[in-house]
């Protein structure tokens, strides 16, 4: 597959100066209002290259480049906004500026059908967009002399934001894994920008290792999956009914996860007063996280077969693999109900694009027999997020999730040895 | 002919013969077997326009009946044929596999059906009969096939476990699940209705004096409400033990009929736990049940039998056909016991007048057909026709009053 004409670029070295990042909401305030007032600008720019790329087939050059400004320092001040990079951004979003950056395609033709619908074809991507990003909301309701207010917050980048603060604060740097999620966020926006103000027609594209491509991949966690990325085929019939179909399978978990509850009280108890954790419980915890997989997989769309009710391993399209039981670390065990809880906002702002990526995948799937590559990846990454969350607060490991959406790679096993009898080795 | 078969013989014969005494014993009814009832001629009873609105909205909601049981047929026809290709879209065991086949079958019926089932609900609100929308119909029938989707996957769970341990003879101990089941529902079913106390202080006053009379006391009378989705009046006599309670819809108490009227109704409903019918209907159940159980197991032999997925699309349809051969037999039994509730409401109230007013008010509010076909009275009522009910307290009327 082509690569996208959008392509983020990430030189960011991870260290965040403590006080700008304490500061950082404030530091904005700038920004903000810039980027307020060239968003009304763009709104009518985007008009006027509209109608234009409908006559002429291609975006003016001037309007392009207008346009790639905008959509670069939109990129820059979220990548600032969220942690994602540490200097303070320019205001004319100028590339190779700022370690979050963005190469952006030279004004080409476009699809004039395209253009025509652009509006009603980038809500989907919008959608997705949505979820990774997030933001804040504010709503207040008054009855008489009673009121009431509520604020909300959504959306993966936000929640990155959120715990990367306290993190930059104590550490000083950001750490990696959600430094790749943010840029992820903010590399998919950006796509959906370039495509909904007419920089490119190419859509979206939502899988998260074509869009960190460059970035160096993380270790390989300990909990990770196995699947075949290029099994995209789903059958339309069982798409249709999928909620229906694992009500029985909703059910069992849900009867499992009973059991569970008691099993992991007795198990915690077991491994911090052992140190490791029971065998035959270990099995047990493992086979439940797995099931949890294989059936969010099948309800997701991220797998097309209906799943067995035993949480065998090998049998599943999208596996999982898990660690045996190994020795863990008992202040981690100790408190492990508390460290779980930066893991749990990452997974539960992962959950809602997971589900925006199934309900968009219903429909592609019901009319295509297949799911959409970049979905399914996104779908993958969510999924193998929720199942490190599970196996750390399930005390099948102690090493914690890792939120990248790059899959792992494995260390290498056995350094080389040169022997005095082996040939040295060859350069070239 | 050989010992076996002989033996064989002798054993049929025998189940044959303790099916029919519990038959027998199922069938007795307080209603006198020397009871004639009198021809009753529909036209003094209704309006030309009544019988021509009834008639008309009648001929409709058949034809769809027989359209949709042809459609089902033919799905799950199709479905016993090449059903089996859907087992390549699971990676679950024979039982899960099966449980997806099954679903997958019930799945498409529900595809197939849905545009009749909009017809049917498209006729109901050109009468009145129902104030549902459709996109809350659609949706509320999907919701529904989420429940059934839960319990056919149970009942093939059982099965299937029982079939893979127990080979072809899984019936035998499965029928007795089944039964348990069926009591199971019939006494939590009360409990998920949804229904509020009567308030009546009259209607709850003449109620336990009936209760007293018919030996039901305690008998709590409930509301349930459902004037939002529905015009139809009707009411219904639920649970076992401590769960039997009396329900009446608040369409059947907003004022359309008259006291007297409901008073048989409660009557009848009460008349409904006097005899037992809710205990006789699991009773009847479990002598469908074992011979119903063995021919599905006879039907997916050539299939590996029910221990495997293969069968499931097969027992579908085997399932239906015998629910379709049974459908005459299972409604006289019913119309047999609402006959004898009708008579147990006669006989408590004394009132055939008020009876006569009910059932004749039934056809504008209900647009049931007083008197319809004999092949639409064997195959769809499973209550005495409205004529049979007017005429059967005409005959009370006869007998005890002799007027």
């Amino acid at each position: 597959m082509q690569a996208h004409p959008v392509q983020l670029v990430v030189e960011d070295d991870l260290r965040r100066n403590r006080l700008t990042v304490f500061f950082r909401i404030l530091l904005a305030i700038p920004h903000l209002i810039w980027v307020f007032l060239w968003t009304i600008a763009t709104f009518f720019v985007a008009i006027v290259t509209w109608v234009m790329t409908l006559i002429a087939g291609h975006p003016p050059a001037a309007l392009h480049r207008f346009m790639c400004s905008y959509i670069r320092y939109v990129t820059h001040l979220e990548a600032y906004l969220h942690l994602v990079g540490n200097p303070y951004p320019g205001f004319v979003g100028e590339e190779g500026e700022y370690p979050i950056d963005l190469r952006l395609p030279e004004p080409g033709p476009q699809s004039r059908v395209r253009t025509l619908f652009r509006i009603f074809l980038v809500l989907p991507a919008l959608v997705i967009s949505g979820v990774l990003l997030g933001g804040g909301s504010y709503s207040a309701s008054s009855k008489g002399s009673s009121g009431s207010a509520r604020y909300s917050s959504g959306g993966l980048a936000a929640a990155i934001a959120v715990l990367g603060w306290f993190a930059s604060l104590v550490r000083g740097k950001m750490p990696k894994g959600l430094r790749d999620a943010g840029a992820y966020s903010l590399g998919y926006t950006a796509q959906t920008l370039a495509y909904l103000l007419f920089v490119t027609d190419r859509y979206p594209y939502a899988d998260p290792t074509a869009m960190l491509d460059g970035v160096e991949p993380p270790p390989e966690h300990v909990v990770h999956l196995v699947r075949d990325p290029e099994d995209l085929r789903l059958s339309r019939l069982t798409v249709f009914f999928r909620l229906l179909l694992a009500i029985p399978h909703i059910i069992w978990l849900w009867l499992w996860a009973i059991a569970v509850f008691f099993t992991v009280i007795v198990q915690w108890f077991i491994t911090l007063f052992g140190g490791t954790p029971a065998a035959g419980l270990h099995r047990f915890l493992s086979k439940f996280v797995r099931q949890a997989l294989h059936v969010y997989a099948y309800i997701t769309l991220a797998a097309n077969l209906f799943p067995g009710f035993s949480g065998e391993t090998g049998v599943y399209p999208i596996d999982l693999v898990l660690p045996e039981p190994g020795r863990q670390n008992r202040w981690k065990t100790g408190f492990r109900l508390v460290l779980v809880i930066p893991a749990s906002i990452v997974s539960s702002a992962l959950s809602s694009a997971l589900f925006a990526a199934a309900v968009l995948t219903w429909f592609v799937a019901l009319a295509r027999g297949s799911a959409p590559a970049g979905l399914r990846n996104l779908s993958a990454y969510a999924l193998r997020y929720g199942a490190q969350v599970n196996a750390y607060i399930l005390l099948l490991t102690d090493a914690y999730p890792h939120a990248s959406p790059l899959e792992g790679v494995p260390e290498p096993q056995l350094a080389l040895e040169i022997t005095p009898d082996a040939p040295e080795p060859v350069a070239g | 002919m050989s010992r076996r078969h002989v033996a064989r013989a002798a054993l049929l014969v025998a189940l044959a013969a303790i099916w029919s005494v519990a038959a027998y014993l199922l069938w007795q009814s307080r209603v006198p077997s020397s009871l004639h009832l009198p021809h009753v001629a529909v036209d003094r009873y209704f309006t030309a326009s009544q019988l021509h609105a009834a008639s008309s909205y009648d001929r409709f909601s058949t034809i769809v009946w027989a359209v949709t049981v042809v459609v089902e047929l033919v799905v799950f026809a199709a479905y016993a044929r090449w059903g089996m290709r859907f087992a390549r879209e699971s990676a679950a065991g024979p039982i899960g596999t099966g449980l997806m086949l099954g679903m997958i079958g019930f799945a498409l019926l529900w595809l197939a059906e849905l545009p009749f089932d909009v017809a049917a609900l498209w006729w109901q609100r050109r009468h009145h009969l129902t104030h549902t929308g459709y996109v809350s119909y659609i949706f509320g029938n999907w919701i529904a096939l989420g429940a059934q989707f839960v319990f056919l996957c149970l009942a093939l769970a059982i099965v299937m476990g029982l079939a893979r341990r127990l080979g072809n003879w899984w019936w035998l101990p499965a029928a007795p699940v089944f039964v348990a089941l069926a009591t199971l529902s019939a006494f939590v079913t009360p409990y998920l209705l949804g229904t509020h106390p009567l308030r009546d202080p009259v209607l709850l006053r003449q109620a336990r004096t009936l209760e007293r009379i018919e030996h039901v006391q305690h008998t709590p009378i409930v509301v349930q409400p459902v004037r939002n989705v529905t015009s139809l009046p009707n009411a219904e006599a639920t649970g076992l033990g401590p769960s039997r309670r009396v329900v009446l819809w608040d369409t059947l108490i907003d004022g359309r009929f008259t006291n007297r009227e409901l008073r048989v109704v409660i009557a009848h409903e009460l008349g409904h736990l006097a005899r037992n019918h809710i205990w006789k209907d699991v009773g009847w159940y479990a002598l469908f049940a074992f011979p119903g159980a063995y021919l599905i197991a006879r039907a997916t032999r050539r299939r590996g039998g029910m221990g495997q997925p293969e069968a499931v699309p097969l027992a579908l349809l085997a399932l239906v056909v015998l629910g379709l051969l049974a459908l005459p037999l299972q409604n006289a039994i019913s119309r047999h016991m609402e006959a004898e509730a009708d008579w147990m409401a006669l006989q408590t109230t004394h009132d055939p007048t008020a009876a006569v007013g009910l059932f004749r008010r039934f056809v504008p509010t209900t647009l049931d057909e007083p008197d319809p076909s004999t092949w639409e009275y064997l195959v769809l009522e499973n209550h005495p026709t409205i004529a049979q009910r007017i005429a059967m307290a005409q005959a009370w009327r006869l007998r005890y009053s002799g007027r």
